[in-house]
Order: C-alpha cells, then structure tokens, then sequence
C-alpha cells in the first residue's frame, strides 16, 4: 500500500481546553474558521484526514460535531483570489447563506466557495464532509462570478454533477493511498469537471423560464464564448476546421460566434491560429517529442503547410520553429506565461484597433480574460503530467480509435511492482492506442548520458539528500527494515510506466497488446544530444556471478553502449565499462553491490575502461522486458518474477509488429509497461540486457469473455505472444508462482525455479495451444512438437527461470489468423 | 558389395571444374573463422588447404593417382559399413582418407522398420542392415550392452545405424578434425509404388520428454507418426500420412517388445491400427541433418551411440545441415569419424524423443588440423564439438561435458538419471566464454556482456540421457571478420 504523508487528526488526542485552538489550525489551512453553535459553547470535536498537493491544494476528510464554517478572517489579506473551497457534503445538513440569500444544503450536495467573500455555513447536526482547497483555479473563480449565483450549487443529481461527487466520494475514501505528487491529476480533473459542472448550469439557466430572475446578457454570452472555446479545443488537429462547424457544434449561429470573438478583441481565426501555435510550441519543446519532425507535429495541430506554420511561429515567438525547439521554455511556468494568448509584445494577430491604446471597457476585460483564462487552463491540462492529450481522433465518433500519450515522470510510474491497487494514469477504450515512454532503471549508471537534461528522466530519478520523487522502489517494506537498502528495498527494480485502466475489463477477459512501434528516446545532455544509450550490468543476480575466470570472483561490471539507429542496420557498440564500486546513496546508505535501483553512480569513483568489446558490433532488437496487467492477487507484489499476468518477461520477441495477450486479472486489466532494452540475448545470461529507455506505441484491444468463450483465447491463463511469423508460447518454472508458492511465494521463487520445470510448462502451454487453437489431437500436437517446434531460454535471471516454445505460422499454411475463434 | 565410383552424372567428381564446383558451393557458406584465426594468432595451418590424396580404399575411390586433387570416397550404408547404437575406437574403419578427401555417405533411419513398405522395401543397402528372420540378423549387436541381453544383443543401449568408422590419416589424440557438410539429400524409397518420396518416421516413445505427462488415455502410450518427405527436393516440407499406438511386437528372434526397447525391430502392420486422419494440412518445413555425427571417444572400447558427449556423437541439432561445418576434438588415433540417425526435421529439444527419422545421404570434407599447427588459432583449446553455419557459430553444452570422465566406470547408465537443463546451460555458458574469449580475444567481462545482449541460448534436446542446450552467436557482431 502506498501510505502517504497524510495528516490525521483527532480532537480527542487534545486536552479539552486545547482543542477549540487545535481545530482551528486544521480549518485554517482551508481558509476557515469555526465557531460554536448556539449559546453553548461547547468547542467542536471532530476527526479529520489531510493531505496537501504538490502545488499547494488541501485535501480534508472530515467529520465532525454541529459548528458554523466561515472563511478566515485573514482571507482578504492573505488569499489572492487563486484559490476555490469546494465541499462536498456527504452526511449531515446544513445551511448556506450569504449577503443575498440563504439555502438548505443536503448530503450529497456540492458547493462552491470563493474564500474571499462572506458566506457561513451553519452545521445543526454530526456532519462528514469533503473539502478541498483548490490552488490555481481562480479562472473557476471567474465563472462562478460571472454567473447569477454568488453562492454556487452543483446540481449532483445527474451527469457531471454526479461524477464529480463520486470523484470526491472516492478520493475522500483513497485519500491514505494517493501520493502528494499525484494530487495534481485529481485537481486537474476536479477543475475539469466543475467547469463543465458550471457551464452546464449556465446552460440550463439560459433557458429558464420567466420565473426565473432575468438574466444579465453578458453571463449568457460569456457562457457561449467559454463552450465555444471548449470546442474550438478538442478539435485543433481538424485542418479544416471553420467557424462555421464550431458554431452549429454549438448550436449557435456563425455570425454569433464571429461576435463573440470580436468582443474579446480578437477573430475566431486568430484565435484557432494562436491556439495551434501555442500546442506547436509546447509539443517543440517536449524532448519525449523529439523523433518527430516540425512539419509533423505542426500537422498534428492542424498546420497544412510547414512553411506556413513556421512563418506564423516566427511572427508570433521572434523566432524560428527549429530555433526554439533548440532551446526551448526551460520551465512550466515560463510556458504558462508565455502561453497567454495576450499578445502582448507579439505582433496584434487583428487588425490593429484604435481602442487598444485607450482603457479597455469592462465589458472586452471580461471577454479577454475569459479567452485568457481558458488557453491557460487548456495548457495547464496538457502539461499535467497524468492527462494523457488527444493527439488525434474526435470524442464523439466512436470508431475512431483515441491517441494517448503517456509521458514517463514521477506521477506516471510506479517503480518495482506490480498491484491492482495502484491507481490508474489513463483510462481508455478497447481499440485506443497509446504512446507510452518508458525508462530504463540502469539510467542512473551514467546520468550523464542517459538522464540529464531529460525532464522526464529527471523527475523519475531524482533523489537529494532530502527527497527522492519516486520513494518505493520495489516491494519491501517502506522502513527497509529488512535489509536496509531504501524503501521497498529494491524487491523489483523495473519502472514501470502506467497503469491504463481499459474500460470494461475484468477478470476472466483477455488484453491484447499490439506493439505497433518502439521509438528511441534520445539523449539530453548537451555534449550526447540526439544519441542513444544503454547500460548493460553483469550483477549478483546473473548467470556468471560465482562462476568467473579472472580475480575478483565477485565483481559486477557496467558496460554503457551506444545504440546507432541512422544506418540500415542499427546495432549497439559498447562505450566502456566498469566495475562496480561501492556508492553511496544521497540518503548516506551504502550499496555495495547494485542491490537498489536507480542509486546514482558517482563517476568519479569508478575507473572507466574505453575500448572494450572494439570490434563487437550487436544488432538491435528493441523490445520492452515488462508488459504487464495487475495481477489478482492483494497487496504490492515484486516486478521480477515474470507470471500468469506477464511481467519480466525478458524475451525479445516481444518488438515491434509482435502483440502480446495477457489473461486480465483486476477491473480495468492495468497495463503496465517498462524495462525497455534495446537488445537480449535468449537467456539474458548476466542480469540485464542492453538496458536502455524507448518509447512503445501500443494499441490495447479487449476482448471480453464471452467473446472468446470455448476458444484458444478463452482459456488463456498465461502470457501468449504473437509475433509475425511465429507463435511464442512462454513457460515459466512456476506459471503463477504467486498462487502455487503461498505466503512466502516472492521469497521462495528464486529459491526454487529450474529450467527443467519451465521446459516442462512450455511443453505443456505449446501442447494446449496446438489442441485448442488448431484442433490437434494430442499425439499430433506430441509428434509436431519434436519434429517443429523450437524451445529457448528466454531468461534465467528473473528468479521463475524462463523456456519458451516458438511455433512457425508457416507450419499451418492458409491459416488466417483467426486466432481464438471457433473454426 | 555395391560400391560406387563417381562417374560423369556424379555431382562430386574431382575433375579440375567439379573440384571448382565444390569449393565455390561451399564457399557460400564457408566460414572465415580459420582466415581470421591467421589474422588474429598470426600462425599457420598447415592442413587447412585441400589435401592430395592418392589412397587406396576400401570401397571406391575416384582419384585417379597422381591427379593432384582431392579423393573423393563413397561409403554406401550397408551391414558391413555400418556400427549400430554405438561408437568404438577399435571398430575397423571402412576407408582411410587423408586430410582433403571428401566422402559421401549414406546414413540409414534405425527407424525404418515402423513402416519397411516405404522405408526398406527393394533398398539393398537398407535390407542388408535391417536383414532378421529367425537365424540371423544382417547386424547382430545393437548398442553397446552384452550381447547376450534378454532384449538383443548390444540391449539396444544405443540405437543408432552409424555409418563409418572413418579413419582420418595421421589423426591423433589431440588434433582437430573439420567435417564441412557439402550437402545432405533425402534417401528416396526404392518401393516403386512411392516413387519420388521420401519418408521418415516420429516416434513419441517412453524416453521422451512427454511420456508420463499425457493429458488422454492411456497415459503410458507410444505413438509413431510416419512423414513424407519429397525426395525430389522440390518441395521443402514434410507432411504427415499416418498414425499408430505401439503394440507389443515380436521380433524374428521371438523375444516380445512392449516398447520400443530395441532398434530396428520390425513392427507387423497386421497388429497395428493406422489412423490417416493426422495433422491435416500441416506443412512442417524440412531441415535435413545429421542427428549423430562425431568421433570415438577415448574413454572407453565401446560407447554407448545416445548421450552426446566431448567427441560429439548424438547431439541432435539440426543446424548440423548441409553448409555446415563441425570441429571435433581428435580423441583416438584415426579420428574414426562416423555419421548416422538422419532427421528430415526437428524442433529445438527434440520433446518426444525423436525427430522425423528419415534416411539421408551425405557429402563431407575432412580437414585435420594437426595440434602443432593449433597454437595461437581459435582451435587451439577447442575441447569441444564447435559447428559453425553460414551466420552463426554454435557451441554444445551438455548436463556432463565429458560424462564418460565425470561420471565413472558406470557413466554410460548413470548419466540418464543425472541430466538437467540448468546443468546444460551453465556448460553451454562454460563454452561460449571460453569461445568467445580464446577466438575473439575478448576480456572475461567483455564476454560475459556480449552472452547476454547478443548471444542465444536454445535447448537442443532433452531426450538423449545427455542434456543439451546450445549457445548461438552470429557471425555479425564480428564485422571486422569478415563475417
């Protein structure tokens, strides 16, 4: 479990007299005071769970006895107007007032609070609340204020009211368990939705009745411009996309729209231009990105023409598309700056207006923020590293597959293990395709190389002598109270980039996972930019230690290569190497053999030996060594041990065109990703191949179980890997060790594999697979194994010691791939 | 005594243009391992260039003396050239060549009598080996047991026809012999009613790896699966054309075999039920080879023909094909080169117990390196059977590297209760670091990264007492080779 810094908080730990003040600590972090109810006096008591964001939101669950809530008194000093309170009420009642009007407000209910006003909310009975502090969302401010209601309810009857209670609900409940650095997803996705909340109810409130009070003009307008840009959003890829299609999207008429714009000073083509410009710019920038070209990724937002696009860029950033990718914003809030489309100092994108110098009216101030607004929200969602952003596809069409992209960061890996628990950074279709970056744990052998300047690799790696961003590695015990090495103790080494939740999976379905391209991530750092590198460790665990020629006996030697992917064919040449010495960890531990991953190698402790391995060019055969689902069974489970679910699997077959099916064992199957190596050999003799980071295109398919019912794949319990021209049947000494081994199973299994059972269970796995997918009697499936069918070492390092079975499709010519079908 | 002198529609004659022809076939596949050797250790190799030959043989030989070419020798498989189920340093050689000489050789299935229609019948050379009525058979001892053993004589410890013993002029104990396979075709079947085909036979048999593990009953089964195979060479895939369950047979002698417990016991097709209906439209593409090639060991008189060992013997490897080339360790004066248990195909660990058994004939050139001539080469310290294919250099672990040493007087019984994968592996390890090492002249640390970046290990059999898992390591990681 992952147990995060989170504060709780019980009065009754307090002295009586304490705890009036104690309880007023805890509501001022949430910009609120308390006071009793009535004449009594009786100091609230209560219970409270907090946890605070990376950028500064507060989380509270709370339950506590009947009080009046008011904002802070400091409030009006202290707060900016950047934060919202949003409270969730979720047993109790109470009731809200204000300068105007005063309601009822129910379990269930949510309401939206700006702190720098006046407001009280008086509790009459025990009440459980969620409350969050929302940092950076004064543009959620800006529509609450534009609208009618100073005092803003969200309607949780139905629709995205009701998904942003359970959103709360939930994370009330998963509060322990969701890390600080993995906060700013959900406030994103809460901000997300509570706009969507509130452009519902200026919506509806469009369309009242006379009963109704009468509605100011310019809400209404502002409304149709915030939908309107909502649209324009989601379809910036369409290079076709004109005002009129965003207006009858919008049911609004052309003209309407036109006006809108002209309001906020600006056209609706100069808008949909800056927009494109501004995604064109972040992509530039986005060394994950690098492998396309410009002229790609300007099509990708919608560019027809590169020349076109670069001259627009030029004009609106003062430099060129190439120049700026070179040395690009260094840091979010640069691009948030300069990603307001405010033009100012850039040229006018319209027509120079005589206004422009005089005082802007109130009324463009509030157009012009509210475009403002809105483009810096559409950025800070993209830059948020758990939303993965629509690169192409259109929401509302269904057979189009959507394209995600998962940037690797710390909020985007979990680092050595596997769990069903571990919350999800994507949810996608069945047929969705997702580009995920991955990295290699053995970055940190040569920072230089393979982590520096690389911001994803940086965020993933980082570790100071107070912090490190991505504390569990492994699945020990966070107190290394076993054996000392750092949290989790390096009981799995892998980073793992994921999990994606596939709607509608559950136990019992099969995930298909098609390797449609394996890209390289290219080096950062100024002196190695645009290479590629990898790191080959012959460690404790490989085949050889104890069984070395030359003195020391026990040494394990780092061999960093240089993948060469410009020539026809690509291949690996070893850099230098050198032996391991013992470094010291920034927390002071000491590893003296490479027993926890990611340990930053000081270089200057080593001795480098160029030269080596001179002649030995190494063909590339890129491929990842982790695909995964979460396995079934409860709690955190160690990434080495391939099993049932995949995991380590070590074969490098698992490359580009090849799909791997994995039995899904949780809701949402959770696909995970990592340890990508840039070439293996069959055995991957000394502990790791060429350990080296890529990115993985991946489109998921699901295939429920009643789809494939009596069919090969629906009796799939292992991995089964489908490459172009050869089935791969992978057998493992234990083929759920986790199940068969018991309680003592992640200890035991490196203990007790062999190759003989593994060759036994790849025996047993091809004779199934030739019986149910082709319809061979067993003595068929027998004589056509001896005389057909190959059998490798596909690993003996990962502890459930590996043999695989190769099938060539050619054996069964016509065969139409009609895989798990019912012929 | 059918012998054969190469004539004018002989593919391998020794006039200057075929000699030509021969060398240019196998240069496309030729290695460069032993150029490189010059380059890297800078000695010579005296024996590496094709030898002259003016030998008197046994059987034919077709070089003219004084030709200055190479002999080349045809060894028809026939109950007097023949060793069955075992290898021995005192057999008495059918033909003495010299280093150079080449010598096509026919290798007879001990399969054969499954089904002796397709695979025996109007086959001199296959009669005469598999002749048995109730007086005689045309080759008495089978394997390297007693030969007064309730079974048969020889027990059937060791079952497979070998061809030879070679002996390799001035070979001795410490020499390398090169074997190049220059080409490897089916033997097709002298039944005129199978005209153009070939066939093999699988046996699935209580040494497999299966046996005991099925899922139907009867759990104890044995199941052969005849093949077919075109002998024309025109289609390269075999398919099956029938099956059946063992049932006990009795031999000429009378002696009842519930199992396949002794080779070359003809099965009465009366007794059996054929089942036609077998892996339907199942093309299993062909990789003709020599499941046993190899040497006399040294260790003993007479060595049993199953479990491979340091001299080679029964490794089981298909890539042991037509282009490739072996290198065995000389243990025995004479060398006494012999070659048998043809496969038409098989998969990596050869699961039931045995390939598609199918008779094949093939050509082969001898080269001796002799052990002054080895220091400073890549074969100076090969203690071991080294094949090398057109992309790939090969090296053979075993569970024992020399299970005849490590094992003891009781060795050849013994190590079938001894062998695993793992021990397999760590020598398979064992030998392509000291492959890589010794001829590549990489650091120990060197070596062992490139084992696992770039080298694959594959389970070569785990049927034959001896386990085998093979290293393989291409040729292109070496470009400076020549590769």
């Amino acid at each position: 479990m992952i147990l995060n810094d989170i504060r709780r908080f019980s009065t009754s730990a307090f002295p009586e007299e304490l705890r009036q003040a104690a309880w007023g600590e805890v509501l001022a972090k949430l910009l609120l005071t308390s006071q009793p109810v009535g004449a009594t006096g009786a100091p609230p008591s209560g219970h409270v769970s907090a946890c605070t964001s990376a950028l500064g939101s507060v989380f509270v669950q709370l339950a506590s006895t009947p009080q009046i809530l008011l904002p802070h008194p400091a409030n009006a000093y202290h707060t900016n107007g950047h934060a919202v309170l949003v409270l969730a009420l979720q047993s109790g009642t109470a009731r809200v007032s204000d300068a105007w009007q005063a309601a009822a407000l129910g379990a269930g209910e949510i309401l939206l609070l700006d702190p720098g006003q006046d407001w009280r909310i008086e509790f009459s009975s025990e009440f459980r609340a969620m409350l969050v502090r929302l940092e950076s969302a004064s543009f959620i401010l800006r529509l609450v204020r534009t609208d009618v209601q100073e005092l803003n309810r969200i309607s949780t009857k139905s629709g995205v009211g009701t998904v942003c209670l359970n959103l709360l609900q939930s994370v009330a409940d998963e509060l322990g368990y969701i890390g600080r650095d993995e906060l700013p997803l959900i406030e994103a996705t809460l901000a997300e939705l509570l706009v969507a909340c509130l452009s519902r109810e200026s919506q509806t409130e469009g369309s009242r009745t006379q009963d109704s009070p009468p509605l100011d003009p310019t809400s209404v307008q502002l409304g149709h411009l915030r939908r309107v840009c909502r649209t324009i959003e989601s379809r910036l890829g369409n290079t076709e996309l004109q005002i009129d299609e965003v207006a009858r999207i919008e049911g609004l008429s052309a003209r309407y729209v036109q006006k809108l714009f002209k309001v906020g000073g600006t056209r609706f083509s100069d808008y949909l231009r800056s927009r494109r410009l501004e995604r064109c710019r972040m992509d530039l920038g986005n060394p994950a990105l690098a492998h396309y070209s410009i002229a790609e990724l300007c099509y990708r937002w919608g560019f027809g023409d590169a020349a076109n696009f670069s001259r627009a860029f030029s004009a609106r950033f003062g430099l060129s598309p190439k120049a700026y990718r070179a040395a690009p914003a260094r840091n979010i809030d640069d691009q948030l700056r300069r990603g307001r489309p405010e033009q100012a100092g850039s040229p006018a994108p319209s027509k120079p207006d005589q206004a422009a110098s005089a005082p802007e009216s109130a009324l463009r101030r509030q157009f012009r923020n509210l475009l403002d607004d809105h483009a810096r929200y559409a950025i800070a969602l993209s830059l948020a590293p758990k939303r993965a952003t629509p690169a192409s596809g259109d929401a509302t069409r269904a057979p189009l597959p959507g394209h995600y992209y998962i940037p690797v960061s710390d909020k985007t890996v979990h680092w050595g293990y596997f769990s069903r628990d571990i919350k999800p950074v994507l949810s996608v279709d069945s047929g969705d395709i997702v580009t995920i970056e991955t990295l290699t744990q053995h970055a940190s052998d040569d920072c230089a190389r393979m982590i520096e300047g690389d911001p994803g690799a940086e965020s993933v790696f980082f570790w100071d002598a107070e912090k490190k961003a991505v504390d569990r590695r492994g699945a020990g015990p966070m107190d290394a109270s076993l054996l000392g090495r750092g949290a989790g103790e390096g009981f799995g080494v892998h980073i793992c980039t994921g999990p994606v939740y596939v709607r509608g999976a559950e136990p019992g379905d099969v995930l298909e996972i098609r390797i449609l391209d394996i890209l390289p991530r290219p080096s950062c750092h100024p002196d190695y930019a645009g290479r590629q590198f990898g790191s080959n460790a012959a460690t404790w665990w490989g085949f050889h230690y104890n069984d070395l020629l030359t003195e020391p006996k026990k040494r394990e030697v780092v061999t960093v290569y240089e993948i060469h992917n410009d020539c026809e064919k690509p291949h690996a040449r070893a850099v230098y190497n050198f032996r391991w010495t013992p470094q010291t960890d920034p927390f002071g531990i000491r590893h003296d053999t490479i027993d926890y991953p990611g340990v930053p190698v000081d270089h200057s402790t080593i001795e480098k030996h160029y030269g080596v391995l001179e002649k030995a060019v190494v063909p590339v055969r890129p491929h990842f060594g982790v695909l995964a689902v979460a396995p079934g069974e409860p709690g955190i489970i160690d990434s080495i041990p391939p099993s049932y679910f995949g995991g380590n699997l070590d074969n490098w077959r698992a490359t580009q065109g090849a799909t791997l099916f994995l039995p899904v064992s949780a809701v949402g199957a959770l696909f995970s990703v990592g340890d990508p190596h840039a070439s293996q050999g069959d055995a991957e003799a000394c502990g790791t191949a060429i350990e080296c980071s890529l990115t993985g295109v991946f489109q998921l398919v699901l295939h429920k179980r009643a789809a494939i019912a009596r069919s090969f794949l629906g009796e799939l319990d292992y991995p089964f890997l489908d490459a172009p021209d050869e089935w791969v049947l992978q057998g493992l000494s234990f083929c759920n060790y986790l199940a068969e081994l018991g309680v003592n199973a992640q200890t035991q299994v490196y203990k007790q594999s062999s190759l003989d059972a593994a060759m036994r269970d790849a025996f047993r796995k091809a004779r199934h697979f030739l019986m149910k997918a082709h319809q061979l009697s067993e003595d068929e499936a027998i004589s056509l194994i001896s005389v057909a069918v190959d059998f490798g070492i596909t690993q003996m390092v990962d502890g459930n010691l590996g043999v695989h079975a190769i099938i060539r499709k050619a054996i069964f010519p016509g065969f139409d791939d009609e895989l798990g079908k019912p012929q | 005594m059918d012998t054969h002198v190469c004539g004018p529609g002989c593919t391998h004659g020794v006039s200057a243009e075929s000699e030509k022809e021969i060398t240019e076939e196998f240069q496309v596949s030729r290695r460069t391992f032993m150029r490189d050797a010059l380059a890297v250790g800078g000695g010579t190799l005296a024996a590496s260039t094709l030898g002259m030959a003016m030998t008197p043989s046994a059987f034919a030989k077709s070089a003219t003396p004084g030709s200055g070419m190479s002999s080349h020798y045809y060894i028809p498989a026939h109950a007097n050239s023949v060793l069955w189920g075992y290898f021995s340093k005192s057999a008495k050689p059918v033909v003495e060549v010299e280093s150079g000489d080449y010598a096509t050789i026919e290798t007879l299935t001990h399969h054969a009598n499954d089904d002796a229609e397709r695979m025996i019948r109007g086959d001199a050379g296959a009669e005469s080996v598999f002749h048995w009525d109730a007086k005689k058979k045309g080759v008495d001892r089978r394997g390297a047991g007693p030969m007064d053993a309730k079974v048969g004589a020889g027990a059937g410890f060791g079952v497979h026809i070998c061809t030879g013993p070679v002996y390799i002029k001035d070979a001795e104990p410490g020499d390398i012999l090169e074997v190049r396979i220059i080409d490897v075709a089916p033997r097709p079947s002298a039944n005129p009613a199978y005209k153009g085909k070939s066939f093999g036979s699988n046996a699935a048999a209580w040494w497999g790896f299966h046996y005991g593990d099925t899922l139907t009953e009867p759990k104890q089964r044995e199941v052969i699966t005849i093949y077919e195979v075109d002998a024309t060479g025109e289609r390269n895939w075999a398919r099956a054309v029938y099956n059946y369950r063992w049932t006990p047979q009795t031999d000429p002698f009378g002696i009842v075999h519930s199992k396949i417990d002794y080779p070359g016991v003809p099965v009465d097709h009366k007794t059996i039920s054929k089942n036609p209906n077998v892996l339907k439209n199942i093309r299993i593409p062909v990789r003709p080879h020599f499941g046993t090639i190899g040497l006399a060991p040294a260790e003993a008189e007479i060595v049993t023909s199953i479990p491979p060992n340091y001299t080679g013997g029964n490794i089981d490897n298909w890539r042991i094909g037509k282009g490739a080339t072996i290198y065995f360790p000389v243990a025995v004066k004479g060398a006494m080169f012999s070659v048998g248990d043809p496969h038409a195909s098989q998969g990596d660990s050869e699961l039931c117990g045995t390939a598609i058994e199918c008779s094949l004939t093939g050509t082969f050139q001898f080269i001796l390196h002799k052990k002054a001539s080895l220091p400073g080469t890549p074969l100076a310290e090969l203690q071991y059977p080294l094949l090398e294919t057109q992309d790939e250099w090969l090296l053979h672990g075993f569970s024992y590297a020399n299970y005849l040493a490590e094992l003891g007087p009781n060795a050849q019984s013994d190590i079938y209760g001894k062998s695993s994968v793992d021990r397999a592996l760590r020598d398979a390890y064992h030998k392509m670091r000291h492959f890589l090492m010794t001829t590549q002249g990489l650091g120990e640390d060197e070596a062992i990264s490139l084992m696992s970046i770039a080298v694959d290990f594959g389970i070569t059999q785990v049927v034959d007492g001896n386990w085998g898992v093979h290293a393989v390591v291409k040729k292109s990681i070496f470009p400076a080779r020549g590769g």
